[in-house]
């Protein structure tokens, strides 16, 4: 939670900005007596900093609340107007309520809230019934108070454009990550294809012809060896498959019946997919779509099923996902060559998710569920 | 003794493939080209009886080049040698005239019974199911679905064309288009 906060520069800026303020007000009235309730008013001001920076620093959601920058400024105003002038010490405090507004809205919507600031600053004003109507002095003060009504309106332009170019800089700079990446995963996948996957099949073929010249007890060496280079070429297949394929930041449900689709139209067993799953991280969204990916091939494949059903959910612990097929059921212990068995556990085990590969309830075919791990929550406050 | 040229771009295969050949008595391995382009000269110098040839080659595909050895006469037998040597490979290299079709992962002797075989003009093809067809047909034109059908039961061309009322070069070239149409697309790298 607390990385989340300080990771937010806007609200850092709120935070100083602010202690500035209410120093400069506090210190202000306290030096020279504007009005008969300067020290109530002090604290007030004083209380009211702590009250609004420790709620906004807690939680994510009050930041992000039009509700609560609403209350904060009208409070601000409400300061200014306690302090009989719109000339008042809590003029720069009730700048510093623009800062949320400015950088979360969009930069449309923040200009508009600008603009109803000043409005509402430019009424505030009109009620402190100190602004007069002729001779130059007034002039003068008119100047003045266009000036503290225009001001807002530049902060919170302002604030609003940095905020949007960091945004958008920071947009930019993942796409080109996430494209280098990609750049970097096809150059692997196709070394991996085109030289080392090659070398291995050739390897197998020279000594798949050696397995006739060799000595009675060589049998079963040679044998060993060639499983082994067949394994090191499913590996390498899945790999590059792998590689090759990312899952591009697309959810997993969409995913899953993409590939539904394709199993559906090359085979002969019919798969459903049911529900969706909750917004997954990358990394997590990445492992359970090969989970299930590699449990749909199975059920397809090897269990020769003919009626296959994904069910996909949420709960509050997290997400789950069920695939039940009617096939000939799937081997239990650990079996040589159950790569696609071992890495479905390894995958889970990695994003600390559970699997549970068992006989169908039914006593036919076979379920596979895995249980994802609980979200962090989004806002940085854990659920 | 059966004669055969290899047509792979890595140098690993053919070294590999070359060498357990060469093992074996009664086959004779007369010329490796790295490519399409190598292709004819090592064609017309050997004049073999049959070819091994890779599915993904550089710029072009296996399918497209056994379209063209079987153009040439005599044309060779035609073995896909691939490592993509799944079921959904099967009815275009029918379609293209592959005689026969192996994975690269199997062992030697198979691949020796292989050539063999495809030698004495025999096809080493999986059996071509419901589904396969199904799927090669959902992709094609309905016109051409008679051409596939007749193709896959082993109707020489010039006889194809005769039931249709075809011209030769007209049947050919709908085949061609037919090969296009169905061919595996292998992901290439991103330069």
């Amino acid at each position: 939670m607390t990385g989340a906060v300080r990771a937010d520069r806007w609200f850092s800026l709120l935070t100083m900005t602010r202690l500035l303020g209410a120093a400069v007000a506090v210190t202000l009235l306290l030096a020279h007596r504007v009005t008969d309730w300067d020290v109530p008013l002090a604290v007030l001001a004083t209380a009211w900093t702590a009250a609004t920076l420790i709620a906004f620093g807690r939680s994510a959601r009050l930041r992000h609340s039009p509700v609560a920058w609403g209350v904060d400024t009208v409070a601000a105003l409400g300061l200014v107007l306690a302090s009989g002038d719109w000339r008042s010490p809590f003029y720069v405090f009730a700048l510093t309520t623009l800062v949320l507004p400015a950088t979360r809205l969009p930069s449309r919507a923040a200009a508009v809230w600008g603009v109803t600031f000043a409005a509402t600053y430019g009424v505030v004003a009109l009620l402190t019934r100190q602004v007069p109507s002729d001779t130059l002095s007034n002039t003068i003060r008119l100047e003045t108070l266009a000036t503290h009504m225009f001001v807002p309106i530049i902060i919170t332009m302002a604030l609003g454009y940095s905020s949007g170019l960091l945004r958008r800089l920071r947009l930019a700079r993942e796409e080109s990550e996430r494209l280098a990446v990609q750049a970097e995963r096809q150059r692997i996948a196709w070394e991996l294809h085109d030289s080392a996957k090659q070398r291995v099949h050739a390897a197998h073929l020279i000594l798949s012809a050696l397995d006739g010249q060799v000595q009675d007890g060589g049998h079963g060496l040679v044998d060993a060896a060639l499983a082994e280079l067949r394994a090191a070429g499913a590996d390498m297949e899945t790999s590059v498959a792998e590689l090759r394929m990312p899952l591009d930041g697309r959810p997993v449900d969409v995913l899953l019946r993409e590939r539904a689709a394709e199993l559906e139209r090359a085979g002969v067993a019919t798969i459903d997919v049911r529900g969706s799953l909750p917004s997954l991280s990358p990394l997590v969204a990445a492992h359970t779509y090969r989970i299930a990916a590699e449990a749909l091939t199975n059920a397809v494949r090897h269990a020769r099923s003919s009626a296959i059903t994904v069910t996909l959910g949420r709960d509050p612990g997290g997400g789950r996902l069920v695939i039940d097929d009617d096939g000939v059921g799937m081997p239990t212990g650990a079996q040589p060559g159950g790569h696609g068995l071992r890495s479905m556990r390894g995958r889970a085990e990695t994003i600390g998710a559970a699997l549970e590969i068992r006989p169908g309830d039914d006593g036919r075919g076979t379920r596979v569920a895995l249980q994802l791990p609980p979200i962090p929550d989004q806002n940085g406050a854990t659920a | 003794m059966i004669r055969v040229i290899l047509v792979d771009d890595h140098p690993a295969m053919r070294a590999g493939l070359t060498a357990v050949l060469r093992s074996e008595p009664g086959i004779v391995a007369l010329g490796a080209a790295s490519s399409a382009d190598d292709l004819p000269l090592t064609l017309n110098r050997t004049r073999p009886d049959v070819v091994l040839l890779d599915y993904h080659l550089p710029g072009t595909d296996g399918l497209t080049i056994c379209r063209q050895l079987k153009r040439t006469v005599p044309a060779p037998a035609v073995l896909l040698y691939s490592a993509y040597a799944d079921a959904s490979l099967v009815v275009p290299a029918l379609l293209a005239g592959a005689d026969g079709m192996l994975h690269k992962s199997a062992p030697a002797p198979e691949l020796f019974d292989a050539i063999r075989t495809v030698a004495r003009g025999d096809r080493v093809l999986p059996p071509v199911d419901r589904e396969m067809l199904e799927a090669a047909g959902a992709e094609l034109d309905p016109q051409d679905l008679p051409i596939l059908g007749m193709t896959i039961e082993g109707t020489p061309p010039a006889e194809i064309a005769a039931t249709l009322r075809l011209d030769p070069a007209e049947l050919s070239g709908r085949i061609d288009a037919m090969v296009q149409r169905l061919r595996v697309d292998v992901p290439a790298p991103t330069a």
